[in-house]
């Protein structure tokens, strides 16, 4: 077995000098090309309008590494908030890095551009829904990865594929496949992505309802978001911790995590996070039946809203406590909801929304009000900041 | 020394420092611990050396990325040339790259393949398609004729069976000391 023991002296081996050179060239190109690129890419998108971005992948200072990489973070940037803007640019990089021709680049190199203007082009194909074609996608940037030295990149990959899987109810092979990835991204010390993986594992767990499986899976990762000095990470998981003890019935405990949650979204700069995490734990503690602990919760979101000068989100918390007290303290809900009334037209509201609410307070001296009026009320006005011109229609 | 942390912007004479310096360890590796031919090892090195490039920047540890890229890679060369050898149980324990002295791992992996030795013909048969071929669960219930749900299962219990004898051969080590 002595011969499984990698000595010093065994791995004083001298690599080819013909590999140390394309190593070294490959090295100085990509990271000439990452450097020329920042300002060509943003600047050709800039000057050309969205639909004229296809006609691009012609361009020959969009034509290399360095540009795809830039296309690869503007995707990652517009995922969120311009998911079809992000399908345009991952189409446009995909058709570049299909184009490039093979001798451009070392084989795993370009294997590696490819791979990952799929994986873009997958992801974006989810985020709108497309989800039989991001899985085809994902095929795709899989197939490119046929080296070894790539077990990374198909990591990254399958991690995709993994979430594109739960968004069609694939469950099962999902879980599979992000405990592959963990491990993988473990052993590369990709301790970022190892945490996105057990996240969103955890999250899987919950909507399934394994409470407490979900729990387990987070209370680990807290350690690797600490270490990672990655607060917001943190912030998400302890929030997490809190939903599953929750649900769990462990409120106490629940109690310590969202606290902990709303301490790190402080931390790493969100402080309105902060305050909407206690305002979505208030009413998880109401709807599980811990009256005392929800309410606190409510007002304690409603003060602070009000103190950064967020009177409808202020209104919309208030209303959540008017929820429990209309059956149980008419007149303490009365009250409120006049509070919250003056606090909108100070703030210069729709006068919509302050209809609605003296309807609501009508109904609270005429003794019908109920909880699913306030929760109409409540609807109606939250509509309102969507659609301004909303009629209200009493229940 | 360009062994440690993230690597940003290099010049010319970095990268082949970086080359140099980790090519015989992960080379050695590869015909050491995995028992791939000296000349494929050096290829896998190489690839190795290449794919990092990709992104540099969010490699943390240097070396953990390099120990772990080989180890993949060189499993993944035997995946695909589909060796089957008797050496089988060799291989199957799972590397952690974290662990560099291998020395220190080696009671483990001695107890691992005395209790795979003692596993059932079919339960060997399980792990080693599991984690020597690489197959995923779908994968195996395809080559088992069975469901699944019940692969996954068998799966489990085999680890356990393993495991239990693990646990025991550990227990009868210390016994002896």
């Amino acid at each position: 077995m002595n011969d499984k023991v990698v000595t010093f002296e065994r791995a004083r081996r001298r690599p080819d000098p013909a590999r140390v050179q394309e190593f070294a060239e490959t090295a100085r190109r990509l990271q000439r090309e990452r450097q020329e690129s920042v300002d060509v890419v943003t600047r050709a998108l800039r000057e050309t309008p969205r639909e004229e971005w296809p006609r691009l992948a012609t361009r020959p200072e969009l034509r290399n590494s360095g540009a795809l990489n830039r296309l690869e973070a503007e995707v990652s940037s517009r995922l969120e908030k311009e998911p079809r803007e992000a399908l345009l640019l991952s189409d446009l990089a995909a058709s570049i890095a299909e184009t490039l021709p093979p001798d451009s680049y070392p084989p795993v190199t370009l294997a590696q551009l490819r791979a990952h203007a799929w994986k873009d082009r997958a992801q974006a194909l989810a985020y709108i829904g497309r989800y039989a074609e991001a899985l085809e996608a994902l095929d795709r940037a899989e197939g490119q990865l046929a080296f070894g030295s790539l077990a990374h990149d198909r990591a990254i990959v399958r991690y995709v594929r993994a979430l594109t899987l739960q968004k069609v109810n694939r469950f099962e092979e999902s879980r599979e496949l992000l405990g592959e990835c963990a491990q993988v991204f473990r052993d590369f010390g990709d301790d970022n992505r190892y945490l996105f993986c057990g996240i969103a594992a955890g999250i899987q767990l919950y909507r399934e309802r394994a409470f407490r499986e979900a729990y387990d899976t987070f209370v680990p990762l807290i350690e690797v978001a600490r270490d990672l000095g990655d607060h917001l990470s943190e912030a998400r998981i302890q929030n997490n911790l809190g939903y599953c003890a929750v649900e769990l019935g462990e409120f106490s405990m629940a109690n310590i995590h969202l606290s902990q949650a709303m301490a790190r979204f402080v931390d790493a700069g969100m402080r309105m996070e902060a305050i909407r995490t206690e305002r979505a734990s208030g009413r998880l503690f109401l709807g599980k039946g811990a009256t005392a602990d929800g309410l606190q919760r409510l007002r304690e979101a409603r003060r602070s809203f009000l103190m950064h000068g967020m009177v409808e989100e202020a209104g919309l918390c208030g209303l959540d406590i008017v929820e429990v007290l209309v059956e149980q303290a008419p007149k303490a809900a009365r009250s409120l909801a006049m509070e919250i009334a003056t606090e909108f037209s100070n703030a210069g509201f729709n006068d919509r929304a302050l209809d609605a609410l003296a309807y609501l307070r009508e109904s609270i001296e005429q003794h019908r009000a109920s909880a699913t009026i306030v929760r109409h009320v409540q609807s109606y006005i939250a509509a309102l900041s969507t659609n301004p011109a909303l009629e209200f229609v009493a229940l | 020394m360009v062994t440690t942390g993230s690597a940003p912007d290099f010049d010319e004479r970095q990268f082949e420092a970086l080359y140099h310096e980790h090519f015989g360890f992960l080379v050695a590796v590869a015909i050491h611990k995995f028992r791939v031919p000296e000349s494929d090892a050096e290829t896998l090195a190489h690839e190795v050396f290449l794919s990092y490039l990709k992104d540099p920047q969010h490699v943390r540890d240097l070396n953990k990325w390099l120990l772990g890229a080989i180890c993949h890679a060189s499993r993944y060369y035997w995946r695909v040339h589909n060796r089957q050898s008797s050496d089988t149980e060799l291989q199957i324990e799972r590397i952690d790259p974290s662990t560099i002295n291998i020395l220190e791992s080696l009671p483990n992996q001695i107890a691992a393949r005395e209790a795979l030795e003692c596993l059932s013909p079919r339960y060997q048969e399980i792990l080693r398609l599991r984690f020597f071929e690489g197959l995923s669960v779908p994968e195996l219930a395809a080559r088992l004729g069975v469901k699944k749900k019940y692969a996954a299962k068998l799966l489990a219990k085999c680890l356990r069976r393993a495991e239990t004898l693990y646990e025991r051969k550990g227990r009868r080590r210390l016994r002896r000391r």
